[in-house]
């Protein structure tokens, strides 16, 4: 396999989880060091300071959510959750801590990947599919110029409110990255704007929806996760 | 609780003013008396029937008695209890509404008992169904495994590969199963209701596509909905559930299908939703017990992909009664079956939260 050698530290208490999310890692070439306990791994993440967290929020000795705000204390590096809850309130928790991303188990090896990725990519560049020097941002067909605040779907321009061109520049900043409502809302319309807000933000996100083209259940640019938030895919 | 109810005070006024008033009648027009008591008795009867708990029935017994003793025994207008006749009738009013009332509690008690039960027959016999079912992809999985861990040198590539395809497939039906399983306990730890928020339309069928496609990604869908945007008050993880269920359900019992549709209109401030499929469609006489959760397991079917169908529906049915929506299955005079479930379209305040 090509040779990237990103550090990955990986809690989980499950150790056929643990094993099995090690090897998928291990094959694309990624370095893994294993923790399961809460404490173990604040020991890790300190010495061997890995590139990516991935957690699991269900511990044996304190919760994972403990050891997200441990590590969001003082780092950026990134944090890919494992969850067996597949309630939506948790995940939005998780985010909104300072998660990166989320895998809601079970989950396959094609998905993990392609999150850790993406994370990876994310964090790097700070955005993927390469931010350009010129200030433009490109995803497929989609096209962001930043300094003339103008949209371009395969080569037209797209013509967006500024709300809207705000939360298509903030989303594409974040490409990949999960945004939960209330950190869209608070990014676009600062952080004395409620929860009430979510209705603006569906409104906005439907006009945008619309004029990108996207249809239900196609490849869209903009995916939503039920009662979490939006991603743009990349 | 022990509120005094306008509706039973209404109830034995009424009652013994008709009663009153039809005694009356009766003397001046047949100039007959003795029918006083048993009209009284019957108003006595029907107000413990139709109130809650002993109060009014024993209260419009007295009632009776003192009217009766009162306006049309002898001496008239005037109380004489010292008459056998008039204590005795009394003694009987009351006693009917004491028993009469016992009955009626006794019998609102026994039905909310019932409704209880069947509660409870309806989880067992799910449970039941489920942990059969659970059997069938773990004796795969379980046995790969351990035939991949001891005999995997002497296979071959193809072999193994054909033996953990069958691992990965039974791995994803028992997911889909617990995710059903999950859905009905959402239900039930909710007891006081379900959370419902605020849900763009678009937004539900985009989720719903993407989670199908994953699992058949050759089968188109064709997707009709209103062009404005539509805002439906739900737990969007559930109805989420409802329509990949159906849909599901379409592609797997549907024999011979080749299109699959979802519709979705507003039709008296209520979102209908419409799974079509031009597939085999559905034995008339399983119509009537499809919601119920087991009607395939009397069947002779020993697919086990075919097994789910039953609880899946349940699980449908669970969720759309739990949004206060109906669902119902229609076959259709073409081809195939139609699958409609409805929501309501509340109004919405501004809070969202």
């Amino acid at each position: 396999m090509t040779q990237n050698k990103y550090k990955i530290l990986l809690v989980e208490d499950e150790i056929n989880i643990r094993n099995l999310v090690a090897t998928v890692l291990e094959t694309e070439g990624y370095q893994t060091v294993h923790a399961s306990k809460c404490k173990t791994a604040k020991m890790l993440f300190a010495s061997y300071m890995p590139d990516l967290v991935i957690l699991d929020l269900g511990l044996p000795d304190a919760d994972g959510m403990e050891l997200l705000r441990h590590v969001r204390t003082d780092s950026l590096i990134p944090v890919i959750v494992l969850s067996a809850r597949s309630n939506e309130a948790d995940k939005v928790q998780a985010l909104d801590a300072g998660a990166n991303d989320y895998i809601t188990k079970p989950f396959g090896s094609a998905e993990l990947l392609a999150r850790v990725r993406a994370t990876l990519r994310n964090n790097r560049f700070s955005c993927a599919e390469g931010r350009l020097p010129g200030g433009r941002f490109t995803l497929r067909e989609l096209e962001i110029d930043y300094d003339a605040r103008l949209v371009y779907l395969e080569g037209k321009e797209i013509h967006l409110t500024q709300t809207e061109y705000n939360i298509v520049a903030l989303l594409s900043e974040n490409c990949g990255k999960m945004m939960t409502y209330a950190a869209i809302i608070k990014a676009i319309w600062g952080s004395g704007a409620g929860e009430g807000n979510i209705k603006k933000l569906q409104v906005n996100m439907a006009n945008i929806r619309r004029k990108l083209g996207d249809k239900p259940g196609q490849s869209n640019y903009i995916v939503n996760e039920l009662g979490v938030g939006y991603r743009l895919s990349e | 609780m022990k509120r005094i109810k306008l509706k039973d005070v209404f109830i034995t006024v009424l009652a013994l003013v008709g009663a009153f008033g039809l005694s009356l009648l009766f003397q001046h027009i047949f100039d007959v008396k003795e029918h006083v008591t048993t009209v009284f008795i019957f108003a006595v009867f029907l107000v413990s029937l139709w109130t809650e708990g002993y109060l009014y029935g024993v209260l419009a017994a007295f009632l009776g008695t003192v009217a009766v003793n009162y306006a049309f025994t002898f001496p008239y207008y005037a109380f004489n209890f010292a008459i056998p006749m008039n204590l005795i009738s009394g003694i009987i009013m009351i006693a009917i509404a004491i028993l009469t009332s016992a009955l009626t509690t006794k019998l609102k008690r026994h039905e909310a008992m019932k409704a209880e039960s069947e509660r409870e027959r309806m989880r067992a016999n799910l449970l039941r169904a489920v942990s059969h079912d659970l059997r069938t992809p773990l004796t795969t999985i379980y046995g790969s495994g351990t035939t991949l861990l001891e005999n995997g040198d002497a296979m071959t590539e193809e072999q193994k590969r054909t033996i953990v395809k069958g691992i990965k497939e039974d791995a994803e039906w028992l997911t889909r199963m617990v995710e059903n399983l999950l859905s009905i306990t959402r239900i039930d730890s909710s007891q006081v209701k379900i959370l419902k928020t605020p849900t763009v339309l678009e937004e539900l069928l985009d989720s719903v596509m993407l989670k199908f496609k994953k699992r058949y990604p050759d089968q188109q869908v064709k997707i009709e909905m209103p062009e404005e945007m539509v805002i439906i008050a739900m737990d969007a993880i559930l109805i989420e559930q409802v329509i990949v269920n159906l849909l599901e359900n379409a592609v797997q019992h549907g024999k011979g299908m080749k299109n699959l549709s979802v519709r979705v209109f507003v039709r008296d401030n209520k979102a209908v939703f419409e799974i079509e499929d031009d597939g085999c469609g559905i034995d008339p006489k399983h119509m009537g017990t499809l919601f119920c959760g087991y009607y395939t397991s009397e069947d002779e079917i020993a697919d086990s992909q075919k097994k789910n169908a039953g609880i899946g529906l349940s699980v449908c049915a669970t969720i759309i009664k739990a949004h206060n929506g109906s669902i119902e299955a229609e076959n259709l005079k073409s081809a195939g079956v139609v699958f409609r479930f409805t929501l309501d379209i509340e109004e919405m305040s501004d809070d969202t939260e």
